[in-house]
């Protein structure tokens, strides 16, 4: 088994990985001839399919594997990969190997970079600045007062500033497990119906800020009403539908008609947020199951702007689903009313204009 | 009778603060030693594995310095304060920005008196007088106690380099969180010093398929050219093993000097010191490396094993100078007398480390980085919203399903978009922060939220 590639566009591996681990610790990742594919399934909450092409991330990429079809899956631990990719970005070169250390599986990152800023001087405690502050006219200050070696340190660090900066490697083993295909050929991607309502998200930043605000107000809402609900007691299902104090639930709508609404309701308070003029994308026929005019977004569609379909997220979990906003890619929402949510992530191909992958989001959705 | 008294100027009282934060990373209590020609401020960590040692020349650092020998202490006062108290006193003051003498809350300089003697209370008295007009006057209790020098013995200490502390601290941005232990080691051939991470918590061989091998942290080597040192002299493929925290506490003060760092080191289970210093101010540390045959054993058995051996923690190797005071002078250290050494291997100190609790970190000035790489712009807005830590309650979620039906939406979904190029949005805009809750329309227009 060998799996043995160079790094590049280490910042989209890098915001990749951080939207991942603000879902889950751990990924599954499947690699094969010309697809890596992270996965993440939290116990809880929304679960993400990443394939991606393998020139998106990687350069000179070896696969060897014995299992069907050159297959190595393993499981991957996204937080030491964070910190690893940290590392890289901004590197000359950078590579990635499976490897053995002390008979444990890692996956290992070399990295060919240069410290930040070198010897540049900075402010601090020394430099002349200090000198001519404090120290006092006396001719022979330099003689008294300290150890000996403080004069050879002066020295010392005039030579060093003169002294050009030298690449460094950096090596990175990450812990990794290797995964049995068959453990992980019963992990099937979700099925979905066909959705209601496609559209393209606005902007994820703006859509987060609202969303996290709506989210802390249900939470803020919920605490100062919280005494006439009597105590820590909890009637779950009553508190869940409302927003309850533990997990507040946002209400997500689309029309056919280019409208988003975000809409939070609690015992006190009832806000919404709507978007307009945002694109429903045409569909390809040729690629639908059934004629256009038979697909449920045509219903939709037909039935004009008053057709929503309508899902309902929790707060929290969408709030870490926006994440991949800092991918910066476009995004499509795929409602089907009142059954299931799913983004649709393109992150286009630096060194290759119309060139995309697609990071798919299932976003754990919650009845009424 | 005034034993000791001196005064700092504004940036004075900067340095030994960031002195003392630095201290406060090892210990609770500094030993504060006032002599004729220089003022030396100690401390030694609980476990004994790491001592402090920051010498303020007389004559260089402070605005003025005046020490009057008493019968008692003739060549020496000493005592030992509390490291919380101090940080408080010398805290920096922000001016603030308004121009107005009144309102500049600046520290102007800062006068510190010792007045001990018989019949007398023993108190340090710091007085602060700020650019407003208004001066603060401190009164700390202390303990006379003569402070514990680590000794350190240079001629045993052939293994040494140089490097610029910043290039030093940079590195360490490369090592994740969770690692314990730093070794350091060179490889002749390849002309490089390799800085090595690693931890020993997570390191059973059976655990091959429990998720505890994931949780392992990062394991990170940092090779760096020999060119790059200054007097690099090391045994080749010598390992030495120091704590990173220790070495990261140093560090964080080290970089703010911006001048070289000097390491030098004998065999592994013996001391270390690193030092470095700026006008006035010379900054020696002195670790407790870890032992070599336990660092191998560590390294290739399960160290959890068989019966744990229970051998004393190797320490520095420490002198009070209450009864030598007369011969000090300027040496901080003779040569040191050394007990025998052990003949067994000597287990690594870190059974015996007693980690404290993270000191709250010192209040970021302008010269204080991070330890840790800068998030790359604004990436926090990223981050989940997480208004409370409670667990959620599953109420009425949908499950996916994930039976093998047939799936219609996933594999084309590159179909969606005919247009990609004409119907673009413009990439998000940034926001500085969050939305408020009320805003002025004109501010809201450009998020696009209201058609003009």
């Amino acid at each position: 088994m060998r799996f043995k590639t160079d790094l590049k566009n280490v910042r989209t591996f890098s915001k990749l990985t951080a939207a991942l681990n603000s879902l889950e610790k751990i990924a599954w990742v499947r690699l094969d001839d010309d697809t890596v594919r992270f996965t993440v399934i939290p116990d809880t909450g929304s679960q993400v399919w990443a394939s991606l092409s393998v020139d998106l991330i990687f350069d000179n990429y070896h696969i060897e594997s014995a299992e069907a079809n050159n297959t190595i899956n393993f499981e991957l631990p996204l937080g030491p990969l964070q910190r690893a990719l940290k590392s890289a970005v901004g590197s000359s070169y950078a590579n990635l190997r499976l490897t053995k250390r002390d008979g444990l599986p890692m996956l290992s990152m070399t990295i060919h970079t240069m410290t930040k800023d070198g010897n540049g001087p900075g402010p601090g405690l020394g430099g002349p600045n200090r000198a001519t502050t404090t120290a006092n006219a006396d001719p022979d200050a330099g003689l008294l007062g300290l150890p000996s070696s403080t004069a050879d340190f002066t020295q010392e660090s005039l030579e060093l500033t003169m002294k050009r900066e030298r690449e460094k490697i950096i090596t990175q083993d990450i812990p990794v497990r290797v995964l049995h295909p068959d453990t992980v050929e019963t992990i099937m991607q979700p099925k979905v119906r066909e959705p209601d309502v496609h559209i393209q998200l606005p902007p994820l930043l703006q859509l987060k800020a609202i969303s996290d605000r709506f989210t802390k107000l249900a939470v803020t809402a919920a605490s100062s009403s919280g005494n006439t609900r009597g105590g820590g007691g909890g009637t779950g299902s009553g508190a869940g539908g409302l927003g309850g104090s533990s997990s507040p639930k946002l209400t997500l709508s689309a029309n056919m008609h280019g409208s988003l609404r975000l809409r939070l309701t609690t015992e006190t308070l009832d806000i919404t947020s709507v978007w307009h003029g945002l694109e429903n994308p045409e569909l390809d026929p040729t690629q639908l199951a059934v004629p256009l005019e038979e697909h449920p977004s045509t219903v939709f569609k037909e039935a004009g702007p008053d057709r929503w379909a309508t899902v309902r997220v929790d707060g929290k979990d969408w709030s870490r689903v926006l994440s991949v906003g800092r991918l910066e890619g476009r995004v499509i929402a795929c409602f089907a009313d009142e059954h299931a949510l799913i983004l649709y992530v393109y992150v286009p191909h630096v060194d290759d204009v119309g060139m995309e992958d697609v990071v798919t989001y299932y976003v754990t959705s919650f009845s009424a | 009778m005034v034993v000791l008294n001196f005064t700092l100027s504004e940036e004075g009282v900067a340095v030994l603060h960031d002195a003392l934060a630095c201290m406060f990373k090892f210990s609770d209590d500094v030993c504060l030693e006032a002599r004729k020609d220089k003022l030396t401020l100690t401390t030694l960590n609980i476990s004994k594995s790491a001592y402090v040692c920051f010498s303020f020349a007389a004559n260089r650092f402070f605005s003025r310095y005046s020490f009057e020998g008493t019968p008692q202490y003739r060549e020496r006062f000493f005592c030992q304060l509390y490291i919380r108290s101090l940080l408080t006193i010398f805290r920096a003051r922000q001016g603030s920005g308004d121009l107005s003498r009144e309102r500049d809350a600046s520290i102007d300089s800062c006068d510190v008196a010792i007045d001990d003697g018989v019949g007398k209370k023993s108190r340090l008295v710091a007085r602060v007088s700020f650019r407003n007009g208004i001066t603060a006057s401190h009164s700390l209790p202390y303990e006379v106690q003569p402070p514990i020098h680590a000794k350190f013995n240079k001629a045993e200490a052939t293994n040494h380099w140089v490097i610029s502390s910043r290039t030093l601290r940079q590195l360490m941005d490369h090592f994740g969180p969770g690692i314990e232990l730093l070794d350091i080691n060179t490889d002749e051939e390849a002309r490089v010093v390799n800085f090595t991470c690693f931890t020993e918590k997570v390191q059973k061989r059976g655990a091959l398929n429990n998720e505890a091998v994931l949780k392992k942290p990062l394991h990170t080597n940092i090779a760096v050219e020999m060119d790059e040192f200054d007097n690099v002299e090391v045994q080749d493929k010598l390992h030495i093993i120091i704590s990173v925290k220790d070495f990261r506490g140093i560090l964080q003060h080290a970089q703010m000097t911006s001048g070289a760092l000097t390491s030098s080191y004998s065999n592994p289970g013996r001391p270390m010191k690193l030092s470095y210093g700026t006008d006035g101010v010379l900054c020696e540390f002195i670790l407790m490396t870890v032992g070599e045959k336990d660092a191998l054993t560590q390294k290739h058995k399960n160290p959890r094993g068989g019966v744990a051996k229970v051998t004393p923690a190797p320490q520095l190797d420490a002198a009070s100078h209450r009864g030598s005071s007369v011969t000090g002078g300027n040496q901080p250290e003779p040569p040191a007398l050394r007990p025998p050494q052990h003949k067994t291997p000597i287990r690594t100190r870190h059974p015996a480390f007693e980690m404290r609790p993270s000191p709250v970190p010192p209040p970021a000035t302008t010269r204080s980085d991070s330890l840790f790489v800068d998030q790359d712009e604004n990436d926090e807005q990223w981050e989940p919203v997480n208004p409370d830590e409670e667990e959620e309650e599953d109420t009425g979620r949908l499950e996916w399903n994930a039976t093998d039906e047939p799936n219609p939406s996933t594999l084309r979904i590159g179909s969606y978009v005919s247009k990609p190029a004409e119907t673009e949005e413009a990439p998000p805009e940034r926001l500085a922060s969050g939305l408020e809750p009320t805003q002025r329309l004109s501010e809201v227009r450009r998020f696009g939220l209201f058609s003009p």
